[in-house]
């Protein structure tokens, strides 16, 4: 048990400490009239990314990628970030899970 | 006929002196491992969690069974309705429903509780949430406690397209014969490879090994493994898999299958800060 106290006590020191690393890259993505804007977002690979999603829509959305393993509600009118892990160098699809008709958007890691 | 059932009741007493009170406990009717992620803010979720146990304990107290009514072919559902309350905290409450063998559905236990997730996902070299429950158990047919307070840290890490999820529980009996006694401890634990969206592999591993001070001897703790299929389709979302016990004190065989819907029916509160909660 004590052995199991100080682990957890390490990964929340070592947490702490790795929060205030190094400023992310920051991407805008906006959702209007059903689609993503822009529909395909180029950011460099290996490197960890902030999306910051503005809904300008009237309806709430879900931003989702299934690969990346991120989904957040984004209500009308309101503004959420997204941190994205370093990204191998690919294509990754995300979508909006509340309406299957708008078009999926490609966040592509060079 | 009479010696028959003198025989039997004799043979009942001796076999209720014996039985030791099941320690370890492992909640049989959720075995569902919970990621760091919350449910989405504004979302309601109604999920049905199942499991048979296909090769199981005769006897009561034995392997998942907490209770009098023997684990083999015992039936357990549980209904979770789960809300999103904010981006990091999310409310469930449970109905426990069991049907023993040749018995008829009945009421097993209460449950609510509240899980949350500190920061947002990928700030932090692994994701870190929570998760308190209170469970309020039919006794003596199900269990041997009446109310139990469960917490549990969750830390999960991706790596490319596995995630890991480490979830150590600790649980204290508030209401029991055993209300005087510590914590007891358990895990539940995944691994899982985001193969496609409709249908992903996992193996999960859910076990008890009672008291943090005394724990069982090891032949007694229940350990599982379950490998699972899991994944979401046209908004349904899924989990089965069979289960099997790796050790005496676990029932042999168990098979799961759970299914959820989830639907958004509007925010109480705005987005998070992005930061603590």
């Amino acid at each position: 048990m004590k052995n199991f106290i100080v682990v957890l006590n390490l990964i929340f020191l070592a947490t702490g400490g790795w929060a205030a690393a190094a400023p992310d890259y920051i991407i805008d993505l906006r959702y209007e009239n059903r689609r993503w804007i822009p529909e395909t977002i180029v950011v460099p690979a290996n490197r960890r990314v902030t999306v910051k999603i503005v809904n300008a829509s009237h309806e709430a959305i879900e931003f989702e990628s299934f690969k990346l393993n991120r989904e957040k509600v984004v209500g009308p009118g309101e503004t959420v970030t997204i941190t994205l892990p370093a990204l191998k160098p690919g294509r990754y699809d995300f979508y909006d899970d509340f309406h299957a008709d708008v078009p999926q958007g490609t966040i592509v890691a060079k | 006929m009479r010696i028959h059932s003198r025989f039997a009741l004799l043979a009942g007493l001796v076999l209720l002196l014996h039985a030791r009170p099941a320690t370890a406990q492992l909640d049989p009717f959720e075995f569902e491992v919970y990621p760091y992620k919350t449910l989405g803010r504004g979302m309601l979720e109604v999920e049905s969690l199942n499991s048979v146990v296909a090769n199981g304990s005769r006897h009561g107290e034995n392997g998942t069974s907490k209770g009098t009514l023997p684990s083999q072919s015992m039936w357990r559902t549980a209904v979770e309705v789960t809300y999103g309350l904010t981006d990091h905290i999310e409310a469930a409450a449970y109905l426990n429903l069991a049907k023993p063998r040749g018995g008829d559905l009945q009421y097993a236990a209460s449950k609510f509780r509240l899980r949350g997730s500190l920061f947002d996902q990928g700030q932090l070299p692994v994701d870190l949430g929570w998760y308190m429950e209170l469970e309020y158990n039919r006794v003596p047919k199900i269990d041997d406690q009446k109310l139990e307070l469960e917490l549990r840290p969750i830390i999960q890490r991706d790596f490319g397209d596995f995630s890991l999820v480490l979830s150590p529980k600790f649980e204290k009996i508030l209401v029991g014969s055993e209300e005087k006694k510590g914590f007891e401890f358990g895990y539940v634990s995944g691994v899982y490879y985001r193969w496609m969206r409709a249908f992903s592999p996992g193996v999960e591993f859910y076990g008890a090994i009672g008291m943090i001070k005394h724990p069982d001897p090891a032949k007694e703790q229940q350990h599982y493994i379950f490998p699972v299929v899991r994944g979401e389709s046209h908004g349904i979302e899924y989990s089965v898999g069979p289960g099997f016990g790796l050790t005496r004190g676990s029932d042999r065989v168990i098979v799961k299958f759970n299914v959820a819907l989830e639907k958004y029916i509007g925010a109480l509160f705005g987005p998070s800060s992005g930061e603590l909660f």
